[in-house]
């Protein structure tokens, strides 16, 4: 099928898009981003973000650092804290609360992401078997985040971020991360520092990509990616099934306890997680919320630095003959996941059997390389489900083939001008599963997508982006011919602005 | 009369004409800028404009510009054409000194690199006009050097006030350069020990 994929309309909003953003672009550019960092050390997002909300070297020192300067913080801090107690108390302990401190700022600032969605035309088969979908969508989601952020004195730092609303007008949004962190715990044995952390709260795993701080407009895909078993559930005439419902996905913020570190100048990343599970409904019928087991989450990842002058090298950031810069570095990682999914408390589906363990483990690896203005990334990832098999008539459970899948993603971003990236990402999804349920229906085994995007920051604090998805085929039926399957691709074109204060 | 005595009085006249021409360079030009529609009359810089066939050599002693704190200090400097500037970082963080242009002119830009905590980068203004510093990584830091032709300039201090010493008698071009106001010109007569002068900038 011939698919045209940039029509008139999409050139016309494109081009539309260029004259707005000249027009932006030509008037005075003299604002910063002043989110709660910027406020407390006056200073740019750009001192620690190369495409908020992407760390650049800095950044991810500042961030190591329990958000703090990684030397001299208290040189460039602008807004002193609250000291709650003086720094003498501490002898005075434990005959005393500890003295602590919080920020003398208000550490606050805000988000709000809103897109403009431009879908592919379809066809009149594709309305008649899944109904229609307008082709624009005006600012939708509109995503109103809050987060607050900061330290409380030299060892704790704390992280909240809620999307007041998401999704569109009086749409609810929930907590995303919310934990307090003990920096350093390791100095306590003499361990070199920042050699072990420990975090407590509702925090994202220690992905090698961030999910809920990235700057693409889409997901990950293979991060998104849940396991089910081939098959409909038991019941309504359904009498042999297959069990595993495990609406788990990577990229949720899950509540847990983690223990890391960054040693070796930040080039060593290891974290342990004991994490409680998803929090969406699982288990057939997605009857439940809660499970007793919980997960482990493992990850371990080394940057190899790449920098020849060793003052570069070994430096916060590289000395470049344009001034300071992101290392050029590969890093490469490995990643494990276990859980145990369990279904069936107080017999609840089956009553013939006890509660269905299911161990599931998703691993994977990653890659990133960073070169001057050039950024190459990627992951691959495998997931493994233990699977049973219910007989409800026979009153039998037996152990089936595992549900797997695999999948993972490929990209790059391009530093045009400090303020222009062009991006590029290959999402790939390859699940029997999914497949066989057409759930969702795919012309193939793997589902895979093409995202070219842009990045336009028209202040340091405001962004234009867009992303054009041109995503797997959709079988659908030839409405000349019931007995022909046609495969339809609804790409998608998905531009808006971001801004944060 | 004597060639003792004629010698005498040409020693006298010549200390009284060595004395004049010394009292002519302890001249010195006094004045206020106002300013209307900017913040502060603050760092506004001062200068008598190039002198017809006069020229200068350039000053022997570097100027320092340090970046502290994450700010260049002193935000304005102004210093004579041919001065060398010396760009020190006392931060514990990146930086790096460029400017995209002298007083507009693109193909003047410069950029210094990056040197550690501690290290300075000279480097040598022979082009007339205003180089505005910036540090690539942080946007919000800003500092300028003036470039002027003579020797003769200063800075207004916070109320807007300066001084231009050693200046000998003449006419001349006076002349301000502000980051937030057009440039002045007036003439001024530098006759008297101490010209006093009113200048007004405006944004």
């Amino acid at each position: 099928m011939k698919s045209r994929v940039l029509n008139t309309s999409i050139m016309a909003s494109v081009t539309a898009v260029v004259v707005v953003l000249w027009v932006m672009l030509a008037s005075v550019p003299k604002t910063s981003a002043i989110p709660a960092f910027s406020r407390k050390y006056q200073t740019s997002c750009t001192t620690c973000h190369n495409n908020y909300p992407e760390l650049n070297d800095f950044g991810e020192a500042f961030k190591k650092n329990g958000f703090k300067f990684p030397k001299d913080d208290e040189v460039f801090v602008k807004e002193p804290p609250v000291l709650l107690g003086s720094k003498a108390q501490k002898e005075a302990f434990p005959g005393a609360v500890y003295p602590g401190e919080i920020p003398g700022y208000l550490p606050i600032a805000f988000r709000y992401e809103g897109n403009f969605t431009l879908n592919r035309k379809q066809p009149a088969g594709v309305i008649a078997q899944n109904g229609f979908t307008p082709r624009t969508d005006l600012f939708a989601p509109n995503t109103f985040t809050i987060i607050s952020a900061g330290s409380f004195g030299p060892n704790f730092s704390f992280w909240i971020d809620d999307d007041i609303s998401a999704g569109g007008t009086g749409a609810g949004g929930g907590l995303g991360d919310g934990w307090i962190k003990y920096n350093d715990l390791g100095r306590v044995f003499h361990l070199p520092k920042n050699s072990l952390n420990v975090r407590f709260g509702q925090f994202e795993p220690d992905l090698p990509f961030s999910q809920a701080r990235t700057y693409y407009l889409s997901g990950y895909d293979v991060f998104n990616e849940a396991a089910f078993a081939q098959g409909p559930a038991c019941g309504g005439g359904v009498t042999v099934c297959q069990t595993t419902h495990n609406a788990f996905i990577l990229g949720s913020p899950q509540r847990g306890i983690e223990f890391g570190g960054t040693p070796n100048n930040g080039n060593f990343n290891w974290s342990v997680a004991v994490l409680d599970g998803t929090g969406s409904n699982y288990g057939l019928g997605g009857a439940l919320t809660a499970r007793s087991t919980k997960d482990v989450y493992l990850r371990a990842s080394y940057k190899f630095n790449l920098e020849r002058d060793p003052e570069s090298r070994n430096g916060v950031q590289a000395a470049g003959p344009t001034g300071p810069r992101d290392h050029t570095s590969i890093r490469v990682g490995a990643f494990y996941y276990h859980g145990n999914n369990e279904q069936n408390y107080g017999n609840s589906l089956f009553p013939f059997v006890n509660v269905i363990s299911e161990p599931f483990y998703r691993v994977g690896g990653d890659i990133r390389f960073k070169y001057r203005k050039l950024e190459l990334y990627g992951v691959a990832l495998t997931g493994h489900d233990d699977n049973h098999l219910v007989d409800t008539v026979a009153q039998t459970i037996t152990k089936t083939n595992a549900v797997t899948f695999t999948g993972g993603f490929l990209g790059s971003n391009f530093w045009i001008y400090p303020w222009l990236i062009a991006t590029m990402r290959y999402d790939f999804v390859n699940s029997p599963s999914d497949f066989i349920n057409r759930s969702p229906a795919s012309q193939y085994n793997t589902r895979n997508r093409v995202s070219p995007g842009y990045q336009i920051l028209v202040r340091a604090n405001i962004k234009v982006v867009g992303e054009y998805q041109y995503t797997y085929g959709r079988p659908y039926t030839d409405p000349a011919n019931p007995l022909n399957t046609l495969y339809f691709r609804p790409n998608t074109f998905v531009t808006g602005i971001d801004y944060v204060f | 009369m004597s060639l003792s005595r004629i010698a005498g009085k040409a020693a006298v006249a010549a200390s009284v004409t060595l004395a004049l021409v010394g009292a002519s360079w302890a001249n010195e030009i006094k004045g206020k800028v106002s300013v209307q529609g900017i913040k502060s009359p603050e760092n506004i810089a001062v200068y008598v404009d190039a002198i017809a066939d006069k020229k200068f050599e350039a000053p022997k002693d570097h100027i320092v510009v340090d970046q502290r704190k994450m700010s260049f200090i002193p935000h304005v400097v102004a210093v004579q054409q041919g001065a060398t500037v010396e760009f020190l970082n006392s931060d514990s963080v990146g930086h790096n000194v460029y400017w995209p242009s002298i007083s507009g002119n693109k193909k003047l830009s410069h950029n210094l690199g990056t040197w550690p905590k501690g290290e300075k980068k000279p480097f040598q203004f022979n082009d007339l006009g205003t180089a505005s510093l910036l540090c690539n990584v942080h946007p919000e830091m800003s500092g300028y050097v003036v470039v002027v032709p003579t020797p003769y300039f200063a800075l207004t201090d916070k109320d807007g006030n300066f001084e231009i010493k050693n200046i000998p008698a003449g006419k001349y071009t006076l002349k301000t350069w502000s980051d937030d106001g057009k440039p002045t010109t007036q003439a001024v007569d530098v006759s008297a020990a101490t010209t006093a002068v009113e200048l007004t900038v405006k944004k």
